[in-house]
């Protein structure tokens, strides 16, 4: 049941709602997470790398050499600023200092897109540095939405928000989490970026068949796919990001790319780093995956 | 206060203190119960800000060994709740916690091993500047020196150490056994900056780290050989703060000269 598409629409919230008009990103094809251990051997080297995501708060410092890598990196590939800090969910205060440093990050790299989580990650002044879980509820729903409004005015430009993995769930929650990331994209504007890997861990996590959350998420919302690896604890899966993509993660994005049709694509590993040929192989992989399920680009219908 | 900030309050301090009361607001799933879950996130908290801890401090790792560290490390975690939203910034406090906490105060070489780490940290992603060439210094005339003021580059900064620390870095860095821990009868007095993009430093004698101290309050070059006059033989004073400006120089610890 999607309780929150019957939101009664004469609400506060939804008269306030104003959904961002920016056009849809462009398809920018198949990329990897930047990491400093391979910094050397993307600007020494040509790899078969169509784009990169940098994780913003890793160049939200004064100079040296993180900023100046980020320079050159830029001049030769398109670039996605994707962030862990913004809190959207929070209810907190809105961080302004911390938005004024991700906008100034932006003027320099130029992103295709900024990104962040739907989450959450402190209150009351503190900071516990991880993606924390929401209740799903019209209260939260009303409270994103309007946070997202306010960071897409304040950085004057529409933000893509991700799906978390999680561990919990909430009692009082009133709708899925797919409703929920659906709703909060059609009445703020915000595009999505679609974790493949944490739809499969939370799924996993909860008991939920991970096909109903992707079809579940309208396909002209989303704008780029996470590939991540994960741990397996049994009882449930933790989203480690240092393990290769595992071949059950491989097949939803099958049924991904056939849901949500050419989606930007990227290879996201945070420890236990490999050589950076390793990950060019799970790059190549999204690729041939890509073009074996989709028709080629000039025939796609639009 | 909205139920929604509520149960992040009630969320939040589950982690921070192990209070359990969130748990009645949280569903087991088919695999497993509720505590075990919400375990993960009470567990990553402190593992994660532990893990940042090791990055910003792999010498200090190294010399205390990871159980102790990582012992070290929680407590920190424990006083010392994250307040930034990057974790660059989580570990700035560590050197004057080991100055402070027991039974860490009782090995001042702790804090200094943080505290010269620190520095070097902050000198690799400092903030950029120009950095002064010796051909920017052959265009002022020799009546103009003593009115000369020197900036210093913005990575640049200096620690004094009351124990043999920066030795024992050394050390470790180049993978020999360190030496026992000990104090100093003269603080050793050290110089941090960035040469290109590699964090540097190097022990200045009393003399130099007065003038480059001196210098950075913006006392210009003729008081600084002055100052040098009265600390060895005032007769090769202005030589002798020549000789330093050109290793600063030379190593690209200086922005910039101005006459005013």
């Amino acid at each position: 049941m999607n309780v929150a598409s019957r939101l009664p629409e004469t609400s506060a919230a939804a008269q306030a709602d104003r959904p961002a008009k920016s056009a849809k990103p462009a398809f920018l094809g198949f990329g990897l997470g930047l990491r400093a251990q391979h910094y050397d051997e993307i600007l020494n080297g040509n790899p078969p790398i169509d784009w990169f995501e940098v994780i913003s708060e890793n160049y939200m410092i004064p100079g040296g050499q993180p900023l100046r890598t980020l320079d050159r990196i830029c001049e030769g590939y398109p670039v996605v600023m994707h962030g862990v800090s913004l809190s959207i969910a929070s209810t907190a205060p809105p961080n302004f200092e911390y938005l004024q440093g991700l906008k100034d990050l932006a003027r320099r790299v130029e992103p295709k897109w900024v990104s962040d989580h739907l989450c959450w990650t402190g209150v009351h002044g503190k900071n516990l540095h991880d993606l924390l879980p929401i209740p799903y509820t019209k209260e939260a729903l009303d409270h994103v939405v309007s946070r997202v409004q306010l960071v897409q005015d304040f950085l004057g430009r529409a933000i893509v928000l991700e799906n978390v993995s999680t561990y919990v769930q909430f009692n009082n929650s009133e709708m899925t989490e797919w409703e929920f990331l659906s709703e909060l994209s059609r009445r703020s504007g915000c595009w999505l970026l679609f974790d493949i890997n944490n739809v499969y861990v939370s799924a996993f996590n909860h008991g939920y068949d991970p096909l109903a959350f992707l079809n579940g998420i309208p396909a002209d919302r989303v704008v780029q796919f996470h590939m991540a690896g994960h741990s397996h604890m049994g009882t449930h899966i933790i989203d480690t990001h240092d393990h290769p993509v595992c071949e059950d993660v491989w097949d939803l994005y099958v049924a991904a790319l056939k849901h949500f049709g050419r989606v930007s694509t990227m290879i996201e590993r945070d420890d236990n780093i490999p050589p950076l040929d390793e990950l060019l192989l799970e790059v190549k992989r999204t690729r041939e995956i890509a073009e074996r399920v989709l028709p080629p680009l000039g025939k796609q219908a639009e | 206060m909205s139920d929604f900030a509520r149960q992040q309050a009630e969320f939040q301090r589950g982690i921070l203190t192990g209070d359990d009361t969130v748990l009645v607001e949280i569903v087991d799933s088919p695999r497993e119960k509720r505590d075990t879950l919400f375990g993960v996130y009470r567990y990553a908290y402190g593992s994660r800000l532990v893990e940042a801890m090791r990055n910003d401090h792999e010498l200090l790792h190294t010399y205390l060994g990871g159980e102790t560290f990582d012992e070290m490390g929680h407590a920190y975690v424990k006083a010392h709740p994250s307040e930034h939203p990057n974790l660059r910034w989580f570990s700035q406090g560590l050197p004057e916690f080991l100055r402070s906490a027991n039974p860490y105060s009782d090995h001042p070489v702790l804090s200094d091993l943080a505290a010269l780490e620190k520095a070097l940290n902050d000198a690799f992603d400092a903030e950029e500047g120009p950095v002064l060439e010796l051909t920017d210094m052959a265009g002022f005339a020799p009546e103009a020196w003593p009115d000369l003021e020197f900036h210093a580059h913005p990575s640049a900064s200096r620690l004094d150490l009351s124990t043999n620390a920066a030795t024992i870095w050394l050390a470790i860095k180049n993978n020999e056994t360190p030496p026992e821990a000990a104090p100093l009868e003269i603080p050793s007095r050290l110089l941090i900056w960035r040469q290109d993009v590699t964090p540097m430093f190097r022990e200045l004698s009393v003399e130099e780290a007065m003038m480059w101290d001196e210098a950075a309050n913006g006392v210009p070059f003729g008081v600084l050989c002055e100052m040098l006059a009265t600390y060895d033989d005032p007769d090769d004073a202005a030589a002798r703060g020549a000789g330093y400006l050109h290793g600063w120089i030379t190593s690209g610890i200086l922005t910039s000269v101005s006459t005013e």
